[in-house]
């Protein structure tokens, strides 16, 4: 990593000229976007990742038999093939990781498989002999269970009361509750998930709910598990132990089918790996030999980018200066403690830290959501401290929140209501005290044009869009006002690669125009690649001021859980 | 997912033309029973009936004015089905002027208002239709503003509910009575007036606890059982043994709660104690009779007979017995000469009951 | 997904909701033992003269009036996700207040009218602020206050009625406000009706009925042209969102209440100065709570509460001459009943079938060209990794 030093590739232009030669550089490669594309059966040749010959996983026994097997499945939505020529080979007792982008086709495919719908084309073999599911409890019926990402249990009920629901023991008309207790005892001893079947669901944390959904599905007898991202949900030693409940299953001869597009996670628990690109099977993998990033890469079909940022372009002059900065929680707990910090023109003010440590609310106190309960906020020449949010935003904050779907869109008003969301007093949007709807249709448009976001037109719902799509629109709209200051919280976040290299790069030729940005990330390498100051956020305080040239991920993840305070660069 | 969708979405078609046919038939059997006052030769008798908010089966004047007018046609040789038609509001009582607009204009003659609440209207439409004879139940007309077709059909409530305040002081054992009304109006405090008045006359230093379920203007007093009951409920608890309501359908719950408390309580309107259940049978002291019935069987009668006046009130009081007191049940027999002593005595002018408290 | 098939899906759900209740209602109606189709029959049948014909419409759209001007009071709540329940003691309290001035003055006709509308929508308003207040500076749902301000509206008015402000003889058994001049009275239409060729009706056509027509363009308008509207229909889509875009959420609150109040201070007044021209214990009651029928039949849309209005009025109007059949008038209420009903579970469909519509078009958007690509040539992606 060369930080900010000089680098061959400059042009920072206009946008317009970034996202065309974006097109160019795909029809070259001969991708071509749309759905003609799947249908012909995928990707060019160049990032074809089948291999001939044996399978690797398996090098020293008998191949274990095959489980379930997937054979050029495909299913199609009106206007839209999901999914495309599916290959999917799983061996009986392995874990078998699915990997794939958001919207590559893993939840259409495990929809096919668990029966909540039928494939087009293609068949479904378990255990050597083709099956056919009308519903998910014929899926159930041949021994496939599935654990979703959000749990359906209910929270006033008992363990075994969710464990059995709907398919109870009885005995006449009585639930027989004996029997369930038994039988989930078993369940939890033998695949080591400790549940007790009598505590309230209410009760339990994140990490024993999910054991509960994979008993419930153990408990109906299933041999072949999928579940659907589910680390999604868990924090870091919750997975540990879920990773520890799958071994026991595997142990036990189950086969587990594991959704993610978490990699790391992936390489540490999967046998097998199958990677699905554009709503098709670009290849597998062999966990213990392959890097996230060449998995990153195979999900991608390119190599990827890096949020590298160029030469310094720093001004002298401030445009936001936090003097003392304190925010009080609704419980008079100090969340932001006496933050101080300067952003100037043309600067990227990194914030790194771990969730939850105040920078959310410091955002919000910048943003004027907040009140401080100390500290001035200043923005350029102007003591902004008591200004209205709407009056800082007219004076040239620019927003993109952290959390898009609750503070930055209106998910059911169509796109170019939501250009005008955070800009209701300027032109082309408004005229006056009107909406100026023709001119707000017109803008939307050069937005999605400027920073392809794609949708159907400036009509369509923001939630039909992808986040990444969403996300660009916030960007172009936020852009579009020429803020002096953008707030960008989490800007990438939950996008996929794609759209992650188009945000990045247009934070670039912000600054390089002179826009100062504070950027609050938990992207350790987006905050160390974009940022010219990084400041470490801990326990409401700012407790380190690093150098981003010199510092690694590491480094800097040692700064942040307070191991390691160095202090000032 | 879309064939999905087209399924439902036939299968809720097919549901609602499954309703549709099932409606269809109906035809041939519900044909019959439809029609109430359809061929009108001009000499054959046409009522109208308006009934006030609560309509039919109200257990109130409502039902005492249709029973009235069951009565005079059975008199007549008529029946209901062909020679009577009734109509109810909506509700919010907001079509009251339709209801006698469209009874005129399908020629029903005479046309009875049941309720106050048709002062305005009837003033309003009856003066359109000159042809056609009037009467209200509970109106006055006595200055024959409404026009000379109309004919106010008033009660001396104040004079029955005097009987009633008389009964309750005299079988009080705790010298502390009741009184629930329905609504603060001012037909209603002719009851709370003649009570009060009635029982001090008895005792002097009585007491009586006096409540309204609803202030003027909203007529869900009439109508609230619940609050009936907590109100009475209350009342006993402080004391209070028996309790006279004027609170149509509410009174319900007054009756419900005497038999909780084990106290007693008065009926109103008809005799009530006739259609109650057998546990409340047991604390209908009495009921303070208020004849609908009669009057407007009495006004049929006398349209019949081409003897109505018009644009003045008929007055049903003691004397014409269109108020008094129920015997039912007995247990106001002991007492019987107390009572008739005070009717009596009103008839002949000697006690003055008051209308307002 | 077009705007049209959206709009389609907008009217269509409620058409499917009608169907369906009236479907369910044919069934009661055959189950009491009557026969549907006269039922359908005598709703269509306006009458047998022209008289009858236009008075039917008259009735119709004097009926619809009222509860159009409730409905909107409630939508403009609604539409920034306030449930605004206290129209019913906003518009009663408002009534008699707005009766009692018109009657304490005289002044010049338009004057007159003027100033009584000015004190009903100002009463309105007032009193939907108290529930505004309450709920910007101590939190309390909107809900609960207005239940709680409805009864003591009611209980304030009837005081008022019975007391300082009583019009009417003692010993009247209906109680009324004094009456107002006729200079305060609101001209019928039924010159206009008679000049469009139809015969005259027997009742007055609301001149109000335009004042309905203004509120209604204006509430339409203001909610999906100004400013003001979007930032309204933003807080309600999306409280946050709306707030970190610079909407002051707390203003925006008691600024829609006061709109909402001040249009339900108008739903007494075709009534009051169209015919009654006094309040009095036998005024409507309970349009506010039609009101919110009404709203939600008509999706919160001024056009679409219209159109719910004229069809509650059109039932309403029913439910004389079906009474005529022998068919009992509480038909029209569950008529009316299940027909909201039905919207309401018709429209949370319709937003499923949206959503999932949307969710589509989002596997659509993702799955060909999600992954787009970097955007680097091969030379910066190598600078980037040197």
């Amino acid at each position: 990593m060369d930080g900010g030093g000089p680098e061959r590739y400059t042009p920072p232009g206009p946008a317009v000229f970034r996202v065309y030669r974006l097109d160019v550089a795909r029809s070259r490669r001969g991708t071509a976007p749309g759905p003609d594309d799947l249908r012909s059966g995928g990707p060019s040749d160049t990032v074809r990742h089948h291999r001939p010959g044996p399978r690797r996983e398996t090098p020293l026994n008998e191949p274990a038999p095959l489980a379930v097997e997937l054979r050029g499945i495909t299913k199609r939505f009106p206007g839209v093939v999901a999914n495309s020529g599916i290959e999917l080979r799983v061996r009986r007792g392995e874990v078998h990781a699915i990997v794939g982008e958001n919207g590559a086709g893993k939840s259409t495919l495990m929809k096919t498989l668990y029966g909540m719908h039928r494939p087009d084309e293609g068949e479904i073999l378990l255990d050597g002999a083709p099956a056919s599911f009308r519903s998910p409890a014929d899926a159930i019926a041949a021994g496939i269970g599935m654990v979703h990402q959000h749990f359906m249990l209910a929270d006033n009920f008992t363990v075994l009361e969710n464990v059995v629901l709907g398919s109870e023991p009885t005995k006449g008309i009585r639930l027989d509750r004996a029997t369930a207790r038994t039988r989930i005892r078993d369940i939890s001893d033998r695949y080591a998930l400790g549940l007790d079947p009598d505590q309230l669901v209410e009760d339990l944390g994140v990490g024993d709910r999910q054991r509960v959904e994979i008993a419930k599905v153990l408990y109906r007898g299933a041999t072949t598990l999928i579940l659907d991202e589910p680390t999604a949900v868990l924090v870091p030693q919750e997975v540990d132990e879920l990773f520890g409940n799958l071994a026991e299953l595997k142990r036990e001869g189950l086969t587990v089918i594991f959704i993610s597009h978490k990699l790391d996670e992936v390489r540490k628990v999967a046998d097998a790996i199958t990677v699905i690109r554009r709503g098709t099977t670009v290849g597998t993998a062999d966990p213990r030999t392959t890097t996230a990033r060449q998995l990153a890469e195979m999900m991608v079909g390119a190599e990827l980018p890096t949020p590298q940022t160029r030469a310094s372009t720093v001004r002298d002059t401030p445009v936001l200066e936090l003097q003392g900065v304190t925010v009080a929680a609704p419980d008079a707990r100090t969340v932001v403690d006496d933050v101080s910090l300067t952003v100037r023109e043309g600067e990227v003010v990194g914030i790194a830290g771990v969730e939850g440590n105040g920078q959310a609310e410091l955002v919000d106190a910048v943003m004027g959501l907040r009140s401080l309960t100390a500290g001035t906020v200043r923005l350029g020449a102007d003591d902004i401290t008591a200004w209205s949010t709407r009056r800082r935003r007219e004076g040239g904050l620019g927003f993109i929140p952290e959390d898009r779907h609750r503070q930055g869109m209106l998910l059911e008003a169509p796109l170019w209501e939501n250009r005008i969301l955070g800009h209701q007093t300027r032109p082309p949007a408004v005229k006056g005290s009107f909406i100026d709807r023709r001119g707000a249709r017109a803008d939307t448009q050069r937005i999605m044009r400027e920073y392809d976001v794609r949708a159907p037109g400036p009509d369509t719902l923001a939630m039909a869009l992808s986040g990444g799509n969403q996300q660009k629109l916030i960007v172009g709209r936020e852009m579009t006002a020429r803020p002096r200051l953008l707030i960008a919280a989490h800007p990438t976040r939950g996008v996929d690669v794609g759209a992650q290299s188009v945000i990045w790069e247009l934070l670039k030729d912000a600054r390089a125009e002179g826009m100062g940005i504070v950027l609050v990330s938990a992207d350790l390498d987006e905050l160390i690649g974009l940022s010219d100051t990084l400041h470490v956020m801990l326990r409401g305080r700012l407790v380190a001021t690093l150098d981003p040239a010199r510092l690694t991920p590491e480094e800097l993840g040692g700064h942040m859980t307070g191991g390691n305070t160095v202090g000032a660069a | 997912m879309r064939r999905v969708r087209g399924m439902k979405a036939a299968t809720l078609l097919l549901a609602g033309s499954l309703a549709l046919a099932a409606c269809a038939s109906d035809e041939p059997q519900a044909g019959g029973s439809g029609s109430g006052g359809g061929g009108s030769s001009s000499d054959e008798l046409k009522i109208g009936l308006a009934f006030d908010t609560g309509g039919r089966g109200d257990k109130s004047f409502n039902d005492s004015a249709y029973a009235g007018v069951e009565a005079a046609v059975e008199t007549l040789g008529g029946t209901m089905a062909d020679n009577v038609q009734t109509l109810s509001p909506n509700d919010d009582a907001s079509n009251r002027g339709e209801l006698l607009t469209q009874l005129a204009e399908q020629g029903y003659d005479p046309i009875i208002a049941v309720g106050f609440n048709y002062d305005e209207i009837i003033a309003d439409v009856a003066p359109d239709f000159p042809d056609t004879t009037f009467a209200q139940v509970d109106g006055s007309n006595a200055d024959g503003a409404k026009g000379d077709n109309v004919t106010g059909l008033l009660f001396a409530e104040e004079q029955g509910s005097f009987l009633a305040g008389v009964a309750a002081a005299s079988k009080t054992e705790t010298d502390r009575i009741g009184f629930v009304g329905g609504v603060q109006s001012p037909l209603i405090e002719k009851f709370q007036a003649g009570y009060v008045a009635g029982a001090k006359a008895v005792k002097p230093g009585i007491t009586v606890d006096v409540s309204y379920l609803s202030p003027a203007g909203d007529f869900s007093g009439f109508g609230a059982p619940d609050r009936g009951y907590s109100v009475a409920q209350g009342f006993y608890q402080n004391g209070a043994d028996i309790v006279f309501h004027a609170a149509g359908g509410s009174g319900e719950g007054v009756f419900q709660a005497a038999v909780e408390a084990g106290k007693r309580a008065i009926g109103v309107d008809s005799d009530q104690y006739q259609t109650a259940p057998a546990d409340q049978q047991a604390v209908i002291m009495t009921s303070m009779l208020k004849r609908v019935d009669n009057a407007v069987e009495e006004f049929i009668t006398s349209f019949s007979e081409g003897s109505v006046e018009g644009g003045t009130d008929v007055t049903y009081d003691l004397e014409s017995d269109g108020v008094g007191l129920s015997e039912s049940g007995g247990y106001i027999a002991d007492i019987k000469t107390t009572i008739d002593d005070y009717r009596q005595q009103i008839i002949d002018g000697k006690v003055t009951v008051p209308t307002t408290p | 997904m077009t705007l049209l098939r959206r709009t389609g899906l907008a009217v269509f759900a409620p058409l499917l909701a009608i169907v369906v209740a009236l479907a369910i209602s044919a069934l009661v109606i055959a189950v009491i033992g009557e026969n549907p189709l006269t039922a359908v029959r005598v709703m269509l049948d306006f009458g047998e003269t022209p008289s009858q014909q236009t008075q039917a419409m008259v009735v119709v759209v004097n009926r619809a009036v009222p509860l159009f001007l409730a409905g909107l009071a409630v939508s403009v709540a609604f539409r920034m996700g306030l449930f605004n329940i206290g129209v019913e003691g906003q518009y009663r309290l408002a009534t008699i207040l707005a009766a009692a001035v018109g009657a304490a003055v005289a002044l010049p006709g338009p004057l007159h009218v003027l100033l009584i509308i000015g004190v009903a929508m100002a009463v309105g308003a007032l009193w939907a602020a108290v529930v505004a207040v309450l709920k910007v500076t101590r939190g309390v749902s909107e809900v609960i206050s207005s239940i709680m301000l409805n009864f003591i509206a009611l209980g304030t008015a009837s005081f008022l009625l019975t007391g300082p402000l009583r019009g009417s003889p003692e010993g009247a058994s209906v109680i009324t406000t004094s009456d107002i001049p006729e200079s305060g009275w609101f001209p019928g239409l039924n010159g206009v009706v008679t000049g469009l060729g139809l015969a005259e009706p027997r009742s007055d056509l609301h001149g109000f009925l335009l004042v309905a027509v203004v509120a209604g363009v204006v509430v339409a308008v203001l909610l999906t042209r100004t400013r003001f509207g979007f930032d309204l229909r933003a807080t309600g889509l999306s409280p946050s969102a709306a707030t970190a875009s610079g909407v002051d959420a707390r203003g925006m609150v008691i600024k829609t209440m006061l709109i909402s109040g001040a249009i339900a201070g108008l739903i007494g007044l075709p009534d009051l100065l169209g015919t009654s021209h006094h309040y009095g214990t036998e005024f409507t009651a309970g349009l506010g709570f039609l009101g919110i029928a009404v709203a939600l039949l008509g999706r919160n849309t001024p056009v679409g509460i219209a159109l719910a209005a004229l069809l509650f009025g059109f039932l309403d109007r029913a439910a004389i001459p079906l009474q005529f059949e022998g068919i009992p008038a509480s038909v029209v209420t569950i008529i009316q009943g299940t027909i909201v009903l039905a919207v309401v579970v018709a429209n949370q469909v319709a937003r499923q079938i949206t959503r999932r519509q949307a969710e589509r078009g989002s596997a659509r958007a993702g799955a060909s060209p999600t992954t787009g690509d970097g955007g680097r040539t091969t030379d910066e992606r190598e600078g980037a990794r040197a």
